[in-house]
Formats: structure tokens, sequence, C-alpha cells
């Protein structure tokens, strides 16, 4: 069908723009399932949310009229759907044509044209239906080189089986469940503390009172020391990730027709499984980008004084009780001025007022996905996702460039989600959780030591002006500013913002639970915990805070 | 007077595409409202007595075109407003369960221009009456 048959074809670029981010995802997707299938995870989790990109896919390429994606998208969808409903099938056969499928449709609609070639997609929806018609055993068409990593992975396999005698598996919703019961330990000890400082206030020192309160430390040592235990069998190598890039590298970086090599370092860094399992897809995102836009050519990389091949770096790293992830190239580096004037076109919030970080603008929802479409030399796709990925996880995101030298991102994630440090303060007689990941300092808010600046409170620290909110406003518990006798200093990302409260109660390490969907709390909260009186209090979500939270004013 | 629709789909492919049909030919001039889920789209439906037309896609995040029919019925939110469900190779039996929740008309992908215009026509003259 030619261009001018098809009353849409001058969306072409609003399809890609469209489409694309998703048949990247899908790519993604398919790449992970291969990863866990192999680990004998079935990922159902992963496998239902293919569906829903594929099909806008599908649909997208039906009305621009563009068959072959429409067509793949479609053998796609089957083959998911069988997959979804056979388990048993779920093996590195099926892996192979779900991730050659989904990079044909990757590729088709990044050159999404009315004149493309039919054949691939002709061949490719073929072999689908062969491989559903079969009983699911390897295809014949499999490449040699997979067959290769099929015998690396049974020499593995057989190298594992003298480590099987001292090695057990366990359900990871096990590990949880240990979670609970220590954090109800620790609950126990606050409790029983709590009654110690208590009794001591009361009656004064006696021999009784000294036992009870060595007691009371060595419980509390043996409860550390069962949670740092607990906490090692749910940490695993941050390797585990990083496995999956030397091969996504070279295949991205054949495809864009480039020389890269993936330098890595500090994969023994361990982290929570939970955060593991939410950090692949941000992580891959900002490797691809790399490569993508990040790298120039070979030719003109030659013609800049630079080694032809390009070099991407992820590294890891423990740093005070976090992960720290550096992801890094050689390549052109950020064009400020091309991201200034997108972020200028994407309306008032962003006006291009040259004060404002590139780092703020660069994060901007919308931002990434006009650099794409207008393919100018700087990159950001889909920078504001996994901002927000990693946010969600508790940790910040921060960039630096320089043009001609490249781009370094840098991630600061918790070890775990499970468990927070944090400082436990008092705001209109509730207690809250901050994560002391966030807090930078408290201070006692001298009332003359916060000025009021266009209906903001400010304060003076550390030689900076930094906003400081009243508490009760942010939570929403109060209409008005009351009068607070301390405020603690937040801070990530770069980011500083004061948060007035009543009390300062104490540090104590909190176990996280989730919040219930149903309860409408502000949404600078980002779940709950029981402290030692048995009190349920909310954890503050501090990136929300320092981003200025809905009712943060 | 113009016409004034509403376009309840998450792809803003979609949006552009309608945004295309109800500026040229026969339906130029209109008004066209716009929400990305079906929860964003209920509340539009409601706050929007006068729609002419309303096109739900079927597939969508947060309440999809099924339950946001489910939902007006049950509430008789706006019963005279006509509703298309517009679905990418419904079955026949999708296109029953649409019926059956209240769906006025249903469209399939890929359809063209005047498919939608001549849904407007037919929803103006079915209508006209019931106003």
């Amino acid at each position: 069908m030619s261009r001018d048959e098809n009353p849409f074809g001058e969306l072409l670029q609003d399809y890609v723009l469209e489409c694309l981010p998703l048949a990247e995802q899908v790519v993604d997707t398919f790449v992970e399932l291969e990863r866990r299938w192999r680990a004998e995870d079935p990922a159902d989790d992963l496998l239902g949310s293919l569906p829903g990109r594929l099909h806008t896919i599908k649909g997208n390429s039906a009305m621009m009229g563009l068959a072959p994606m429409r067509e793949v998208a479609h053998a796609l969808e089957d083959a998911c759907g069988l997959l979804a409903r056979a388990p048993g099938r779920r093996n590195d056969a099926a892996a192979a044509l779900l991730v050659a499928g989904g990079g044909l449709l990757a590729d088709l609609v990044r050159h999404a044209s009315p004149e493309l070639d039919p054949a691939p997609a002709d061949r490719y929806v073929e072999r689908v239906r062969q491989w559903q018609a079969s009983d699911g055993a390897p295809a014949s068409d499999t490449q040699p080189e997979r067959r290769q990593t099929d015998r690396r992975g049974g020499g593995d396999a057989a190298a594992g089986a003298e480590k099987a005698a001292s090695v057990v598996r366990v359900d990871f919703r096990r590990l949880d469940a240990m979670l609970e019961v220590l954090g109800e330990g620790l609950i126990q000890h606050s409790a029983l503390a709590e009654a110690y400082r208590e009794l001591a206030r009361r009656g004064g020192a006696n021999e009784e009172m000294d036992r009870l309160d060595q007691a009371v430390i060595a419980l509390q040592k043996t409860l550390k020391r069962l949670e740092s235990t607990l906490m090692e069998t749910r940490l695993l190598p941050i390797a585990t990730v990083f496995g999956r890039f030397p091969r996504m590298v070279r295949d991205t970086a054949e495809a864009e027709g480039k020389r890269v090599r993936l330098l890595q370092a500090g994969g023994e860094t361990p982290l929570d499984k939970a955060v593991l399992d939410r950090l692949s897809e941000p992580l891959v995102h900002l490797v691809t980008n790399a490569i993508v836009h990040g790298m120039e050519r070979g030719d003109v990389r030659r013609r800049a004084g630079k080694p032809e091949e390009g070099t991407v770096r992820l590294e890891a790293a423990p740093q005070a009780g976090r992960v720290v992830i550096r992801v890094s190239d050689d390549g052109r580096g950020l064009n400020e001025q091309a991201i200034r004037k997108k972020a200028e076109a994407l309306g008032p919030e962003a006006r291009g007022d040259d004060s404002i970080p590139l780092r703020n603008l660069i994060f901007l929802p919308g931002l990434s996905t006009a650099e794409r479409v207008s393919t100018l030399a700087g990159r950001g796709v889909g920078l504001d996702v996994v901002a927000g990925a990693i946010h969600a996880l508790g940790g910040t995101i921060d960039v630096d460039t320089a043009v001609g030298k490249g781009t370094a991102f840098t991630l600061s994630l918790p070890v775990t989600l499970a468990i927070a440090r944090s400082l436990i303060v008092e705001i209109d007689q509730e207690r809250y959780a901050l994560p002391l990941a966030h807090v930078a300092e408290t201070v006692r808010a001298e009332p003359e030591a916060i000025r009021e600046i266009n209906h903001r409170g400010v304060a003076q620290w550390r030689g900076d002006l930094i906003h400081v909110a009243d508490g009760g406003m942010v939570l929403g518990t109060t209409a008005r500013p009351a009068p607070r006798r301390f405020y603690v200093v937040m801070a990530a990302g770069g980011k500083r913002r004061g948060l007035l409260v009543d009390r300062l109660i104490g540090h104590q390490d909190v176990v996280v639970k989730g919040l219930d969907p149903a309860l409408g709390r502000p949404d600078v909260v980002s779940g709950t915990t029981i402290l030692g009186d048995g009190r349920v209090a909310c954890i503050l979500d501090a990136v929300r805070i320092l981003e200025g939270g809905r009712r943060a004013g | 007077m113009p016409h004034s629709f509403l376009v309840i789909d998450d792809s803003k492919l979609h949006h552009q595409m309608y945004r295309m049909i109800f500026s040229r030919g026969p339906l130029a001039g209109s008004t066209v409202h716009f929400a990305t889920n079906g929860r964003e789209g209920y509340g539009m439906l409601a706050a929007h007595p006068e729609l002419t037309l309303v096109l739900l896609d079927l597939n969508m995040p947060e309440m999809n075109g099924l339950e946001v029919l489910e939902r007006r019925r049950a509430e008789s939110l706006h019963p005279h407003i006509p509703v298309v469900l517009v679905t990418t190779e419904g079955t026949a039996e999708d296109e029953a369960r649409g019926r059956a929740a209240g769906a006025w008309e249903y469209l399939r992908k890929p359809f063209q221009p005047a498919d939608v215009e001549r849904l407007v026509q037919r929803a103006l003259a079915e209508a006209a009456p019931a106003r």
C-alpha cells in the first residue's frame, strides 16, 4: 500500500514515536524471559505484561496500513498466548523465537515506511506458525551460536551439582515471611527497651535494673545479627543483572553499525533480590541510550581523535549503606542547547530558564520523545521513565555530561526495600518514619531563623538558602503552618528541603510494609510500619517531599 | 450547532487520527475532547452532556472500555449519548458483550475517516427524536 492510500500516512512519525518504545519494551521483556526461564522461573508476571503492548502495536499498525508490523505483532501475541497456557513450552527455543520476533518488530517500527519489504515479516510469521504446530522441541533453524550457549548452560548445571549438597532452594516468599517475624521481634525489643527506660526513670538504678539493661542490649545485638544474616540470604550479586549486558551491548552496537565495548566492575556488589528485579529495565534503558544516542559513529570518533571503538562502563559499588551504580560512555555528550530548546517547547513549567540545571530538564516527561522524533544529536529516550523507576525504588539519579567527552548517569539505591533505617518524628501527635538515606541533618527551628519569602519558609543551611515546609501542611493534617520545634533537612539528587516537625523521637530500623491502595494517603507517604509501641506509622517518601509533593506548597 | 465528540483511547496516535477526522471534511469545526484512560474518560463523559458521540477504545489501562460501559449503565449516565466501542480484530463474542453492556455501535480497526463520518450521521439521525 502506498503512503497516499492511507488516510493517516502523515502520522508516520507519531506512529514511530508511540510504537517504538513499546516494541523495545517488548524486546527487553523477551530477553528477560529468556534469562528467567533459564533460571527455571516461569515468569508469569512478565508474560502477562506483553499482550497489552503487542495489542497496541497491532492496532496502531493496522490503522497505519503497515501490514508487516501488524502481522508480526499478531504472531507474537499468539505465541505469548500459547506460552501463557502451556508453561511446558517455555524453553530456550521459544525464547529465541520471541527475541527474534521482538527484534524484527522493533526494527520494522524503527524504519516504518509504507514501502517496507514484507518478506522478513512473512518469513517470521511462518516460523511462528510452524512452532505453534510443533510439539515445542527446538526449531530446526536454531542458530549454531545458540546451541553453544545451551552447551555452556549444561556445563554450569554440572558444576552446580557439586555444590548442590550444601545449597537448598528456598521460595523467596518464605524469606519475606521470615523478615516479617524478625520485624515483630524488633518491635517487641523496642517495647521492652521503652519499658526499661520508663522503669529506670521511676525507680532509679539497682542491680536487677542493670541486668535487665544488659539483657535488653544483648537481645538487640542478637536481633541485629539475625537481621544481617537474613538480609544476606536475600541479597544477590548485581552480576545477576549485569550478566545480560555483554550480549545486549554487542547486539545493539551491531544493529547500530557501531563498535562498542562494555567494561563492567563491581558485579559482586550485593543487592536485595526485590531491588534487582526492578533495576534491570532502567539499566537496559540507560545502556541502550548510551549506544544508540551517546555513541558517535566510528568515522566521527576517528575525526574527533577518539578511539574508533566506543566504551560503555557499567559499575557498581557499595557506598554508605547504599549501592551506587554508574552507567557512563565516552560518546558525544548531551546536546544541552537542543535539550533546552525542546524543554522550552514543552510549556511553561520547563520554559527555557537557563538557571534550571540540565539534570532537571533531561528527566522531564515528554522531552525524550521529542528528541527521538527529531533525531537530534542529543538523547533522552524515556529518561523520565527511568527516573520514575529509580525514584520508586527509593533511589536517586543524576547526570553528568561534557560535550565530546561523554555522559555518566549515577544511580544511588537502597540495598533493600524491606528494612529502612529511619528517623522517627512526630507531627501533629502522629509519628512518621523518615528514611535516613535522605536525611542530611536535624536542626532546632529558631523562629527568627526561618523567614517567609513568597509565602514559603526559607532558612539558611550550611551557607545555602533552602525551603522549609510545614510538616502538617505537607501531610495535610493542618490547614496552616503551626509553630514547630525542629526541622529535618532532607537531601536527594542535589535537592534540599527542610521539613518542620514537632518532636524528634529517635532512630529505628523499620520493616517496610506496603500501602493499602484503598486508603487515600497523601502522595508523600510511601509505606507504613509498626513502631516499638505497636503504633502504626507512615513512612514518608523523601524524594516526593523534595519534589514538592502535592500538598508541600 | 457544531458537534462535540469525546475520544477515550490510551493511544496518542489515535488521538491524532481522530483529530484529523474531526478537523476535515464534513465534521470540520467540531469540538473534540480527549481522555487517555477509562477513568478519565468517564469523568469527561459526566461533564459533557452535550456530546454528539463517544468513541471508546476497548483495551485500556485503568478501566477498559467494557468497564466504562458497565459503570455508565449502572449509573444511567447520559444514556442519550451514543457510545461506539472501538476494537482491534474484536471477535463476535467481544461485540456481543460490548452491545450487552450498552455500546451503541461497534467499530473495528483499521477504520477509515469515512467510517467515523457515517457513524456520526447515523447517530444524529437516530438520536434526534430522543433529544
